[in-house]
């Protein structure tokens, strides 16, 4: 493949302006409309999304259970169609392929309608090589050709380029001025350079959307109709496709047509819709199907439902860090969470391994995906099998060292102990106060300059926790907790960088009537070994808290991102012991975070009993992976109003994640900004001045944003903001609200 | 085609249709029959493309055309795309009439059908009132029941059209950039079946 290496796509992304500003409108746009668009076809279908794409899932699931039969189904009935059918395994059979048909047909221009495959397998480099000239016929793909770029998008290939350069290449290619603004006679320009093309080509190269074996035939959906022209008009028809393209039927085929428009461009269909059975008469028809990596996925249980992939680029578009950089550095050949888990089958470790820390692990793609591919779980485990293959990632084996002193208990508490000690001059208001002056420039300001970095408390919670340590916090009028016991997760950030928020949590839990125990030798969940692809220091982890938490009644943590890891990641971390993956789940189906123990566990609050008469509006981050993850949409909102009494104003787009992102942002900073500013920006339409949010790497990722940004907006845990009332909420005995 | 999919084509089948036509930015249109198609036509254009196999099927419709004034064009054999370079206006016939999407399923198993529906500027695509059907899978069924014949279906949804220049949504790229869907109303066709 020519593609740069992936630190150069990376900064040529970050120096472009264009991309972020473009894609973020784009993202934002394709959100609206494709929700629309689902929406309205669980009307016409009277079933769910969910309900929908499993069925797709199970007929692509089917098909590479079965998969020597379908193929040759396919091939019998192709063939009985009049087309010659070749299965190649790797890209040089399938280049050296069609080279040689090209070649025999005497033919030294190909028109090509849009196909990933032929990208996959560099086919325009290996065709130009030997003299042919291939032409790319659908617009997005034809501007990148004319500029010597790959596709950052598999639907809309073009989409990182903004019209003004558009315009300024047509006019160097074409000598003659356009206006940016004037689309239309862009489009025409090309219909007007391609049209001869089409009619002078001896060979004609498309792609294909479906192969459906029952009938040997390809189905190409496309809006433009150059590929139905690149198909029909030439003397010889060359099909390339990934042999997970096959489907077993038509009927199958159109409930895949039903998900692709919507997902891709949120059209119920898309305007043409192509099936094409043989060749017509006076044409040969070539098809290859390529394996490469695919049989190789299938035998993967990590990564075979990643098989499913109907290319319809839905996992990029809500994909926060690709809304930064693009799929020139999110992804390799193939983009968006699916490239972070293909591309390692396709193109080899090397090629997977430098978009992977780009990924913050927020799941909104397996909330959009078609087929239902569990695209986080899999990029963890791609991400492991990079980490475990030893390619090169300079970043990776930074993380690699420090969480070997992370795993350690003793040695992580000291160092943190240390630090804490040593910075306290410069500490102010939980943050570091003095090293900004040293944040505004280099390195340090690259890494800080935007987002003031946590201040290490001289305490940690654990400490201050210690009974007898703690006053009495005032006694809540409702006590759904009295004779409760609950041992209190501190969550391993929290504890050393924001003991406050346990602490918080600690005194609401004891004013609804809870005993709360701290479990001394308690540590880390394992999450952040886990981001890091270190799974096995991750199973040790998550064993040692299982084991600290062997005898607790209920867990509660102030961090939702250690339930979905226990509850979540957990399990699938021990899948390869039954005993363990039972007791992982008999301690999840007692743990909860703080909101959930308060609004669907045992510590269920009646409605205003938090009123302390404070009025002051409030806005609501929601963690990214509570709603994506734990399923949850507005609670925080509804326990904000109902219980607190407070005026929540609606945060536009609160699930996206805020990109503090476990490891995104400490190795790609500027990803970990940009995501932050866009979250800043929806904050700053609010008008709100308090921020509440319930998991701490957001608070502590938000807080320091704001700080650095001079934004006038507190942001306060969930726990904090909820203890804060205590005083003047209803108390045990008789106290009202204050007015 | 299914005696249910015939069946199932009511009024409320057609008025989906007529909507997911209108969506998809084509002009939706009634009339009796070919004959007042010809009529229709033919006060709008004086040269029109015929499908080669809508022309086979209907030999009296370009006869009908040229009586109404119109120069008709059947691409030929030998350079099909030649023959329609300069003509605006083609007519096809479709198989089939998609309620759920507002498509027309249109068969172009020889290059001249081809060359009139990605070449001209305007289509017309003509379907009798029968030929309606609600979902896609009674195009899946079409399609199964005839063993891979035609060479080439597709289902047409509207002009031509892009958004790739920053998602902005451009009609007639490579296709046509205007699309007429004309559904017959009446139960019988006097062009085609008043002639043995
Ligand atoms: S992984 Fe899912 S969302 Fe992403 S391109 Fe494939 S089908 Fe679409």
């Amino acid at each position: 493949m020519t593609l740069r290496p992936f630190e150069e796509r990376y900064a040529a992304a970050l120096a472009d302006d264009d991309v972020r500003t473009g894609l973020t409108a784009f993202q934002r746009g394709w959100r609206d409309s494709r929700d629309a668009a689902i929406d309205a076809l669980e009307q016409q279908e009277g079933r769910s999304f969910d309900e929908l794409r499993e069925e797709l899932a199970a007929i692509k699931d089917r098909v590479v259970a079965d998969w020597s039969y379908y193929l040759d189904e396919f091939e019998e009935k192709a063939v009985a169609a009049g087309a010659e059918v070749t299965r190649v395994a790797t890209p040089g059979e399938a280049n050296a392929h069609i080279t040689n048909v090209v070649k025999a047909a005497g033919a030294d221009l190909v028109v090509k309608g849009k196909s990933m495959v032929s990208e996959e397998i560099g086919l325009n480099a290996h065709l130009e090589a030997n003299g042919i000239t291939p032409v790319e016929t659908d617009l997005g793909e034809w501007i990148l050709q004319l500029a010597h770029e790959t596709p950052s998008h598999l639907v809309m290939p073009a989409i990182h380029k903004r019209k003004e350069r558009i315009a300024a290449l047509l006019e160097q290619v074409l000598g003659r001025e356009y206006a940016p603004d004037d689309i239309p006679t862009m489009v025409k320009a090309a219909r007007t350079q391609l049209r001869d093309r089409f009619l002078a080509s001896g060979v004609g190269l498309s792609g294909a959307n479906a192969l459906i074996a029952e009938g040997g035939s390809i189905m190409l959906v496309e809006n433009e109709g150059n590929n139905r022209m690149s198909v029909a008009l030439p003397p010889i028809h060359v099909v390339t496709a990934g042999i997970e393209k096959l489907v077993p039927t038509y009927a199958d085929a159109m409930k895949q047509v039903r998900l692709l428009g919507r997902s891709a461009t949120a059209q119920p269909i898309t305007v043409y819709t192509n099936f094409v059975t043989g060749p017509r008469p006076g044409q040969r028809q070539h098809i290859l199907l390529l394996d490469n990596g695919r049989t190789a996925m299938a035998d993967d249980p990590d990564v075979a439902a990643a098989l499913r992939c109907i290319r319809c680029g839905a996992c990029a578009n809500v994909c926060p860090p690709y809304g930064i950089v693009g799929g020139h550095a999110f992804g390799h050949v193939y983009t968006g969470a699916i490239g972070l888990v293909n591309t390692a089958f396709h193109h080899g470790m090397e090629a997977a391994a430098g978009p992977q820390s780009l990924c913050v692990s927020c799941g909104a793609c397996a909330q959009v995906c078609p087929v239902d591919i569990p695209l986080p779980v899999q990029i963890m485990e791609v991400r492991r099998k990079v980490v475990e293959s030893e390619v090169a990632v300079p970043a990776g084996r930074i993380t690699a060292l420090a969480l070997g002193a992370f795993a350690n208990r003793r040695l992580f508490g000291l160092g943190m102990r240390v630090t804490g000690v040593v910075s306290t001059p410069f500490r102010r208001d939980g943050i570091t106060a003095l090293p900004r002056l040293l944040a505004d420039r280099g390195p340090v300001h690259t890494a800080t300059g935007w987002r003031t970095p946590p201040a290490v408390p001289a305490r940690p919670a654990r400490d201050t926790l210690k009974p007898g340590k703690l006053d009495e916090p005032p006694r809540l009028a409702a006590q759904p907790l009295a004779g409760r016991s609950v041992s209190l997760f501190l969550q391993c950030l929290s504890d050393r960088l924001a003991p406050q928020i346990p602490i918080a949590a600690a005194r609401l839990l004891r004013a609804a009537g809870a005993r709360v125990t701290v479990p001394r030798e308690q540590h880390c969940c394992g999450l952040p070994a886990y981001d890091s692809g270190e799974h096995d220091t991750a199973r040790a982890m998550v064993r040692q808290t299982m084991a600290v938490l062997a005898d607790a009644d209920d867990v509660v943590t102030p961090a939702s991102s250690c339930l979905a890891m226990l509850g979540h990641d957990a399990p699938h971390l021990l899948r390869g012991d039954v005993d363990e993956v039972e007791r992982a789940q008999q301690l999840a189906g007692r743990t909860y975070d703080l909101i959930g123990y308060l609004t669907q566990g045992p510590g269920r609050l009646p409605a205003g009993s938090l009123d302390d008469g404070d009025r002051t509006p409030v806005t609501v981050h929601r963690f990214c992976q509570a709603s994506n993850t734990l399923g949850r949409q507005d609670v925080v909102e509804r326990f904000l109003r109902d219980v607190a009494g407070v005026p929540v104003v609606p945060l536009p787009e609160a699930s996206e994640c805020c990109g503090f992102g476990g490891s995104t942002s400490l190795r790609n900073p500027e990803v970990a900004r940009g995501i932050l500013d866009r979250k800043l920006g929806c904050v700053d339409r609010t008008d709100a001045s308090i921020l509440i949010t319930d998991n701490p790497g957001c608070i502590l990722h938000l807080r320091g944003g704001i700080h650095a940004s001079g934004q006038q907006v507190r942001v306060l845990h969930l726990a904090e903001y909820l203890a804060g009332r205590l005083d003047g909420a209803a108390v045990d005995g008789d106290r009202g609200p204050r007015s | 085609m299914t005696s249910t999919a015939t069946g199932a084509a009511g009024s409320s089948t057609r008025e989906r249709f007529r909507s997911g036509v209108e969506a998809a930015a084509s002009t939706y249109l009634e009339q009796p029959d070919w004959s007042a198609v010809v009529a229709y036509v033919a006060a709008r254009t004086d040269t029109v493309a015929l499908a080669p196999s809508l022309a086979a099927d209907k030999p009296d419709l370009a006869d009908a055309l040229e009586a109404a004034g119109c120069a008709i064009v059947v691409p030929d054999q030998d350079d099909p795309a030649a023959s329609v370079a300069d003509v605006a206006v083609a007519i096809v016939q479709g198989e089939l009439a998609i309620a759920e999407t507002g498509s027309v399923l249109v068969s172009e198993h020889l290059l001249g059908d081809r060359v009139v529906t990605m070449l001209c500027r305007q289509l017309v695509q003509v379907v009798p009132a029968d030929r309606l059907v609600d979902r896609l899978e009674e195009v899946a069924d079409w399609l199964a029941s005839r063993g891979g014949q035609p060479g080439f279906a597709s289902l047409m949804t509207g002009p031509s059209r892009t958004a790739d220049i920053e998602r902005s949504l451009t009609i007639g790229v490579q296709g046509p950039d205007e699309v007429e869907v004309i559904v017959l109303t009446a139960t019988t066709d006097e062009l085609v079946e008043g002639r043995p």
